[in-house]
């Protein structure tokens, strides 16, 4: 059995916590996957999870949100829009046209490696990473470490979804997480 | 709710890029003139599709030199939100293999007035025309699709690339220049009767956007229209649509 942990919480959280469907064994054994493209076929519960990242960040001078690919796409443009910042895709290797930099980052087996433009972040910028769900926190660490050597300041990640025991949080070196969820297997 | 409260701590790391001639790889170049927002000015195949929007679109010459923009009808005034849109998108040559101009939509992205007008043009159209469902393709229509389904109250889905969503998908070959890729939707994400847009940020041969179409219609949508950013006119992609309706903000050369 799954629980998702109930605190005193905004009571559109309900809503977008029931929206979640979780796949067993995907995308191999004994994973169990955290859908959110359920969650985007209910137009108020998708935007109840926008207007909360918004209402947190509004008024804050956010300048970037950087979201990573792919599902970080998602959420991480509407939120970008209502505050008024840039937003920066973060992709996979050789997606990004141009001048990039890179950010390697270590998996369960082998390595992957993030991507940002040159250019699309100047020093000096407050920035938002976005994507969602934090796991392990490897790529949300890679995104934090492109936003870092560029000279900007990463305010806070943001996801939707937490898997708090595989401890990601412990992995963005000091670096505020928010969430709106968290998936506990009982 | 969980939140962190915390202390922003300073990276360990010190470095600081210089970007010097790399910021000039920023600047973006402009697309050639005219932005078009007809939605089927070209399309030879006459179905029974509504017409769309109520107010009257027209189509606008070709210009194929990026020096001049072109003369409009007199009476066709252009938005004036499209040149600054027009020219955030930057052009690589030669990417990704050579020969190819590659348009850029990630510079638009940096531009918060143009990419939210670029939205809002998207949104101004749609948002009386009864859509249950935005349809992106991945990964840039993941970018575009969501505000646009936000703002009109339209559900959003995803279509991707293979093995990517978890759990029952439909699946849709489609042709490349070289072999064959597939596209996925969810079951159960659409319903027969559902009133669709696909987007995607760019259309060039219409392959993608085909298997978008089939894929819905497959499962019983109408799709109502074709949405993108820009169109490569010259790739002909808008006949491939079989006989969908294509609205673009920006025509590439």
């Amino acid at each position: 059995m799954s629980a998702y942990r109930d605190e005193d919480e905004d009571p559109r959280l309900h809503g977008i916590k029931t929206k979640i469907r979780v796949v067993p064994h995907f995308p191999k054994s004994g994973i169990m996957f955290q859908d959110i493209t359920t969650l985007l076929l209910d137009p108020k519960a998708f935007k109840d999870t926008i207007d909360l990242f918004v209402e947190r960040y509004k008024g804050k001078n956010i300048n970037v949100v950087a979201g990573i690919e792919a599902r970080g796409f998602i959420f991480g443009p509407p939120i970008a829009l209502a505050i008024g910042a840039k937003f920066v895709p973060l992709r996979k290797p050789k997606k990004l046209p141009g001048k990039v930099i890179s950010q390697e980052y270590i998996l369960e087996y082998g390595r992957d490696c993030l991507e940002m433009h040159v250019g699309a972040v100047e020093a000096g910028e407050r920035a938002l990473v976005v994507d969602d769900l934090i796991a392990t926190g490897g790529t949300l660490c890679a995104a934090m470490d492109l936003l870092e050597r560029v000279g900007a300041e990463v305010v806070e990640c943001a996801c939707v979804i937490e898997l708090p025991e595989l401890k990601g949080r412990e992995r963005l070196n000091g670096k505020p997480l928010y969430v709106l969820v968290e998936y506990l297997e009982v | 709710m969980q939140s962190s409260v915390g202390v922003c701590s300073s990276s360990s790391s010190n470095w600081l890029f210089r970007f010097s001639a790399a910021a000039a790889s920023l600047l973006p170049s402009s697309l050639t003139f005219p932005i078009s927002k007809s939605s089927s000015s070209s399309s030879l195949i006459t179905l029974s599709t509504p017409s769309l929007i109520p107010s009257p679109l027209r189509s606008t010459a070709s210009a194929s030199d990026s020096s001049h923009v072109t003369v409009m009808a007199s009476n066709d005034a252009q938005d004036p939100r499209l040149p600054r849109i027009s020219s955030a998108i930057r052009v690589i040559p030669d990417f990704p293999k050579p020969g190819i101009m590659f348009q850029d939509i990630t510079t638009l992205l940096l531009d918060t007035k143009a990419f939210k007008d670029t939205i809002d043009l998207f949104v101004e159209r749609y948002r009386d025309q009864n859509i249950s469902v935005v349809a992106g393709v991945e990964a840039r229509g993941f970018i575009f699709g969501p505000p646009i389904a936000l703002a009109i109250g339209a559900k959003f889905v995803p279509m991707r690339k293979p093995n990517k969503l978890p759990g029952e998908v439909i699946s849709e070959e489609y042709s490349l220049e070289y072999g064959t890729d597939k596209m996925e939707m969810h079951v159960g994400a659409v319903q027969a009767g559902d009133r669709a847009l696909v987007i995607d940020d760019l259309i060039a041969t219409g392959g993608t956007l085909c298997a978008a179409i089939k894929l819905l219609e497959r499962v019983g949508a109408e799709v109502v229209e074709c949405a993108c950013v820009i169109e490569l006119p010259e790739l002909k992609g808008r006949e491939k649509l079989t006989g969908k309706p294509l609205f673009v903000l920006v025509k590439g050369a």
